[in-house]
């Protein structure tokens, strides 16, 4: 039935703490991965709505049941409200984009890439694809950093090191599709930054009072490893009274538990690429996702990269449609006769 | 590299990446398990069938609605047996006092931090709350502990509020606030459970929160029924309580009561099981300004339990725990304070 003309690729990049959106009429938008219920009948009353997604989710997460999916990178199976979540969280991606029952894209009209952390491709692949069923006409799911390399033409001897929230995502790029023996996902990444760091701010001044939604924004503004640029002050409430607080060893010491594994593992990875090709890796590594704008984070790899014979690290200066835009050149390359056999 | 060459590395990736997507929709397992792990590959085929009925189940579950179990059942208010308490008959699980042995004291003489308290008995009038087979309903047996809590409380120097001192139905409203006009200092509202499904019975015990169970949604939107709000103070009071300061001190309440309920009941029924303290948005909990608590004392719903407690020694077993907790956080509540003043 769908009219060639009226096809609409879309491109999303489903994150454990932001998901993106680009389509192929030029939209693109960006939202949290949160998913939220009202928690009773009252809440539901309030809101007048019955799901809310993105960050008006996290604005009312008092009065919701909230769901962040692929919170550690995985779906945790078994888990329907994680399922549902998904599945609101993509519809809604899409309508953002224009596409709904009565609105002038139908869904049956829309091809799209998904881009997922690479760990729950690894273990639950089926299970995954099934969780997005009857959304969109036809779907392929990929591993993000595998929609990010393919965006960035980075798909030979490459390094992708994808610091989000949730997890830490590492591929080497060897011309084809990633296998396992590619890529490796750590825990160490945005989320235990900010639990370590809150912890570290707690102990050293216990009367202050801390969330970690505030330590997540001073991170976000301030997060840095090595050398300090500039002292980390910042305004906390200490009974009561907003009050100056010195935080740059702190904010030092919780972001640099990142650096020893994401070390290792790159040069773990690195190890098991064939030897005449390691250089040409270590001289691409790419660091994307937020985590990746961790001032000096860049430097402090190509530093470690030099115990085996140097490289240069670049980071995305903003990689928040990276892999969404990879998702949508994935989607407009595939050949239409792909694309009838990958109906979701 | 030339831009031929990228565009062929780019088709050739592309290519495996759809081949793994139809590879997965045809059931077949990630190419690097096959063809070694057999069993985990019959599984896999399996996985589709087992979890498309159990996503439906669990989304026709969170999609019912809440039809309240107990409002429909109307029960001819049937006053408990009324013998006399009999002191000497209740087995006293070891109390950090004893309750009856005690002149009554006027509070004043206590310079308590926690003096005056309200009790709130679930339900009453024309909503009897849960019911058994039996013919018990919730209203009567929690205005009777109510009572019973009551007398011990002010025979300890408590003062006692009661949000309705007989059988009537007093709106959720009002019931807070009557509780924030009196000043008072903790809220605990006594309720009975029913539970639908299973034959157990338990002890719980609830402080103001949002909640991730949607069966205690469930029960938090049965015991919300009468609220008498209207939506825009919900929301004033909802932005008010789900971030609530008071939320440390109803928790310190509900588990210092919810446990001497258990050790307290467990003497006596030995099947009685521990529920725990558990987080739920009660309506009485919301609009209460002091700490407050929900304890669901028993089960209706379970034969034997619904036996015992149309039993007044029973009754008065579980005042006594509901007095063990509360005077146990008083006495928390007031050992640092005396230092300081
Ligand atoms: N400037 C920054 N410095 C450090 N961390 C940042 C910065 N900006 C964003 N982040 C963190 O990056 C993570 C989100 O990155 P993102 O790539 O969107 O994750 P995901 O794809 O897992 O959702 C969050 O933990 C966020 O706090
Ligand atoms: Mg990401
Ligand atoms: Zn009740």
């Amino acid at each position: 039935m769908s009219n060639e003309s009226e096809i609409l690729h879309v491109g999303i990049d489903l994150g454990t703490s932001r998901s993106a959106i680009s389509a192929s009429n030029g939209e693109r938008f960006v939202v949290d991965s949160f998913v939220g219920w009202p928690a009773d009948m009252v809440a539901r009353k309030v809101l007048k709505r019955d799901v809310l997604i993105g960050h008006e989710a996290v604005a009312n997460r008092t009065m919701l049941d909230l769901h962040r999916p692929l919170e550690r990178g995985l779906l945790k199976e078994g888990s329907d409200k994680d399922v549902e979540a998904v599945r609101e969280l993509l519809k809604h991606l899409l309508r953002l984009v224009g596409v709904s029952s009565n609105g002038k894209i139908d869904s049956s009209n829309v091809r799209a890439v998904v881009g997922v952390p690479a760990a729950s491709l690894r273990t639950n692949k089926q299970y995954l694809r099934n969780s997005m069923k009857g959304i969109v006409d036809s779907l392929m799911i990929v591993s993000e950093p595998f929609a990010v390399a393919y965006g960035l033409n980075a798909l030979l001897h490459t390094m992708i090191i994808d610091i989000g929230a949730g997890t830490t995502d590492f591929c080497v790029m060897k011309g084809r599709y990633p296998g396992e023996e590619d890529q490796r996902t750590l825990t160490n990444a945005g989320d235990s930054l900010d639990t370590q760091l809150l912890k570290l701010i707690e102990e050293r001044y216990p009367q202050a009072n801390v969330t970690i939604f505030m330590v997540r924004e001073w991170k976000e503004k301030h997060s840095f490893v090595g050398e300090p640029p500039s002292r980390v002050l910042v305004t906390a409430p200490v009974k009561g009274v907003p009050t100056e607080l010195d935080i740059t060893n702190e904010m030092r010491a919780a972001c640099e538990t990142l650096v020893p594994p994401t070390i290792e593992t790159m040069l773990d990875l690195l190890s098991r690429v064939e030897p005449e090709f390691q250089e040409r890796v270590r001289n691409n590594v790419i660091l994307s996702g937020g985590g990746g704008l961790i001032r000096n984070l860049s430097s402090t790899l190509e530093a470690a990269l030099k115990q085996v014979g140097g490289g240069k690290v670049t980071h995305m200066r903003d990689p928040v449609f990276v892999g969404s835009d990879g998702g949508l050149a994935l989607a407009l390359d595939a050949p239409d006769e792909d694309w009838e056999k990958l109906t979701a | 590299m030339r831009a031929g060459n990228i565009e062929r590395v780019k088709r050739k990736a592309l290519r495996e990446a759809v081949a793994e997507n139809l590879d997965t929709i045809r059931g077949l397992p990630p190419r690097s398990l096959r063809p070694a792990h057999r069993t985990l590959r019959a599984f896999l085929r399996r996985a589709p069938l087992l979890i498309i009925p159990l996503m439906l189940a669990g989304f026709a579950y969170l999609t019912s609605s809440s039809v309240p179990a107990a409002a429909t059942v109307k029960v001819p208010v049937q006053s408990l047996p009324s013998q006399p308490v009999q002191r000497a008959s209740v087995v006293t699980p070891a109390p950090a006092l004893l309750t009856d042995s005690l002149q009554t004291v006027s509070a004043s003489a206590f310079p308590l931090s926690v003096r005056r308290v309200v009790l709130d008995a679930g339900h009453g009038g024309t909503d009897p709350g849960a019911s058994s087979t039996s013919n018990v309903s919730e209203k009567d047996i929690t205005l009777d502990i109510e009572q019973r809590l009551g007398t011990m409380l002010r025979k300890n120097g408590f003062e006692v509020v009661s949000t309705r001192g007989d059988d009537r139905l007093i709106p959720l409203r009002e019931r807070a606030h009557l509780a924030n006009s009196s000043k008072s200092d903790i809220f605990v509202s006594i309720h009975v459970n029913s539970i639908p499904q299973g034959n157990n019975h338990g002890v719980e015990t609830y402080y103001l929160g949002p909640t991730n169970d949607p069966s205690l949604t469930q029960l938090a939107a049965k015991e919300n029924l009468t609220s008498g709000y209207a939506l825009a103070d919900l929301r004033k009071l909802l932005d008010r309580v789900y971030a609530d300061v008071r939320r440390d001190e109803s928790q310190r309440l509900a588990s210092v009561v919810q446990h001497q309920l258990f050790s307290g009941l467990r003497g006596v029924d030995p099947g009685l099981e521990n529920w725990g303290v558990k987080r739920a948005p009660f309506i009485v909990l919301v609009a209460t300004d002091m700490p407050a608590i929900l304890a669901e004392v028993g089960c209706l719903s379970n034969e034997r339990e619904a036996e015992m407690l149309r039993s007044s020694a029973y009754r008065e077993q579980i005042a006594q725990a509901l007095f063990h907790g509360i005077n146990a956080y008083a006495r928390a509540n007031d050992a640092p304070q005396r230092k300081g003043t």
